[in-house]
């Protein structure tokens, strides 16, 4: 045999061909009771039903958490997940909380140094020493 | 669908000490508990009302229907699929045209393993789609790169399609595992049968049709594999006789790996597409997600005797005998020397390659030339399946070369 091939898979390039939303489920927790959880209850009510509709990607969870302050929980593909605490928010600001963790990734935060990560290696080569007509190096 | 309705959470549930007597009540509060989902389709008052209606009838007739129903069923019932908002996520994540319902998704993620009943397993899609996948992807790799080995084409149809590939699509698409299979699992969750513990998932397959099957030691020559075995060079299960099928009911008894059950039913979306959006929507669903996942294909090849294979394929090229010359060198006393080395053929230069002995340089140069040579592709390719859409322009035979040196 002349020539093996190897074994490997293909990586994901996300965005490429589809786009896969990262958030796969949000939770939406609240208490009744508790003043913390007015703004929560008042989007739970009047803005999430439209949110959904927006985001059919989402699965939505709503629960209660009796005497504990109101949270957002954002589960994602890459298995991590989330969490928020919306007490005393208004709902535009609880919106723009549960648009937040809609966006993110799920991946922990970090600088991005480089303006360009890509997959492909350099058009140009790595330069070396002995190509180019620099005879004495 | 159910929606939550806060106005009736606020009033029952979250103030105990008013209801604290009604055991119905709170009957009711448990079972809305875990249907607080809500869906992107348009749910009507009289559908938000529907579990509660569901649950008030008298107690005896309730638990017939609970006998019958869910538990004792192997997988799923169909009409689950629509109350499922995991179900209703994954087919707007994927962006699955609005024909592809959503019982079908739910089939497509009961395996055979879970499920033996063909009408209620994703067998028969799975199939359709990974002849599918295997058309499509084989003709783009041998209509863009006609000049590959088979070998490296075995290995670039694994990377695309293979199971490996598949079971990380799954992944990356969201899609839970169930941890077993059964009537009262949300139909969002891929369900199969789990292999047991201790059990060797990869144990060689034979293929009564092949000659020679049981001569292990045997050479298995590339011709065989494509003749006999699958689209990634692998023994395939034998044919299974139709009306033989009843035994495979416990052809599955032990279980599935995960791997295999995710490959079945990524297979079975594709399917499930072609069948009920039609081949357009199949063949972008393919670019979308198969073709545009990244592979260099420079990558797969390995090569024993790069030098040698070169030659042979000068010779059989009618091009003049290849021949290697030093282009720069640098320390050739020291400790690190470095070596850059040219092919040539007659005047045309094939590859070029630097190592740090001449040797190494020199195969690193064949090795490029070789590289250079399987890895053409010819500009504008049209592929054989844009024949299937209508009014297409009349086919031009493609290109495809003689593969790689017999030596």
């Amino acid at each position: 045999m002349t020539v093996q091939g190897i074994r490997t898979v293909t990586s994901a390039r996300n965005g490429v061909g589809a786009f896969i939303l990262q958030c796969k489920r949000l939770d939406f927790h609240y208490c009744d009771w508790a003043g913390s959880s007015r703004g929560m209850v008042s989007f739970l009510k009047h803005h999430l039903p439209s949110f959904a509709k927006a985001n059919p990607q989402i699965e939505i969870r709503v629960s209660p958490r009796p005497h504990k302050h109101p949270v957002i929980k954002g589960h994602y593909v890459n298995g991590r997940e989330k969490a928020i605490c919306v007490r005393n928010l208004e709902p535009e600001q609880i919106f723009n909380k549960a648009n937040l963790l809609k966006a993110a990734s799920g991946e922990k935060l970090k600088r991005t140094k480089k303006p360009i990560a890509s997959l492909n290696e350099s058009v140009r080569g790595i330069w070396d020493p002995y190509h180019g007509g620099f005879k004495s190096v | 669908m159910k929606r939550l309705q806060p106005q009736r959470w606020s009033s029952s549930v979250l103030s105990p000490q008013v209801r604290a007597g009604c055991r119905l009540q709170r009957r009711i509060q448990h079972g809305l508990r875990y249907q607080t989902t809500t869906t992107p389709f348009p749910v009507t008052e009289a559908e938000a009302k529907q579990p509660i209606q569901d649950l008030v009838p008298p107690p005896k007739k309730r638990s017939s229907r609970s006998a019958i129903s869910k538990h004792s069923l192997p997988s799923p019932p169909v009409k689950a699929a629509r109350e499922s908002a995991k179900l209703a996520a994954l087919h707007a994540r994927l962006y699955l045209p609005a024909r592809l319902p959503l019982e079908t998704l739910a089939r497509t993620l009961v395996d055979e393993s879970a499920d033996p009943n063909p009408d209620f397993n994703n067998e028969s899609l799975a199939t359709l789609g990974h002849d599918l996948l295997t058309q499509y992807t084989s003709e783009y790799l041998i209509c863009t790169y006609p000049r590959l080995p088979m070998t490296v084409i075995f290995a670039a149809m694994y990377a695309y399609v293979g199971p490996k590939t598949l079971s990380a699509m799954v992944k990356e698409w969201g899609v839970e595992l169930a941890v077993a299979p059964g009537g009262e699992v949300d139909p969002g969750h891929l369900q199969f049968k789990r292999l047991d513990p201790g059990v060797n998932p990869n144990q060689p397959l034979k293929n009564p049709n092949r000659p020679y099957e049981n001569e292990a030691t045997w050479r298995r020559s590339i011709s065989s594999k494509i003749v006999y075995d699958d689209v990634f060079g692998e023994p395939v299960r034998a044919s299974v006789d139709p009306r033989q099928q009843v035994q495979s009911a416990d052809r599955y008894a032990a279980g599935v790996t995960p791997e295999q059950a995710c490959s079945q039913f990524v297979r079975a979306v594709l399917g499930a597409i072609y069948l009920h959006a039609g081949r357009p929507a199949a063949k972008r669903f393919f670019e979308q997600h198969f073709i545009s996942r990244h592979l260099n294909i420079s990558d797969l090849f390995n090569f024993r005797e790069p030098a040698r294979d070169l030659s042979r394929l000068c010779a059989r090229e009618n091009f003049e005998p290849p021949y290697a010359k030093i282009l720069s060198e640098t320390g050739r006393l020291s400790r690190h020397p470095v070596f850059v080395v040219g092919i040539f053929s007659g005047k045309d230069k094939l590859g070029e390659g630097s190592g740090s002995s001449l040797l190494e340089a020199r195969s690193r140069a064949a090795v490029a030339s070789l590289k250079g040579w399987y890895l053409y592709s010819p500009l504008n390719v049209r592929l054989p399946n844009s024949m299937e859409e209508e009014g297409a322009a009349p086919w031009k035979p493609v290109h495809v070369d003689l593969g790689e040196v017999i030596v």
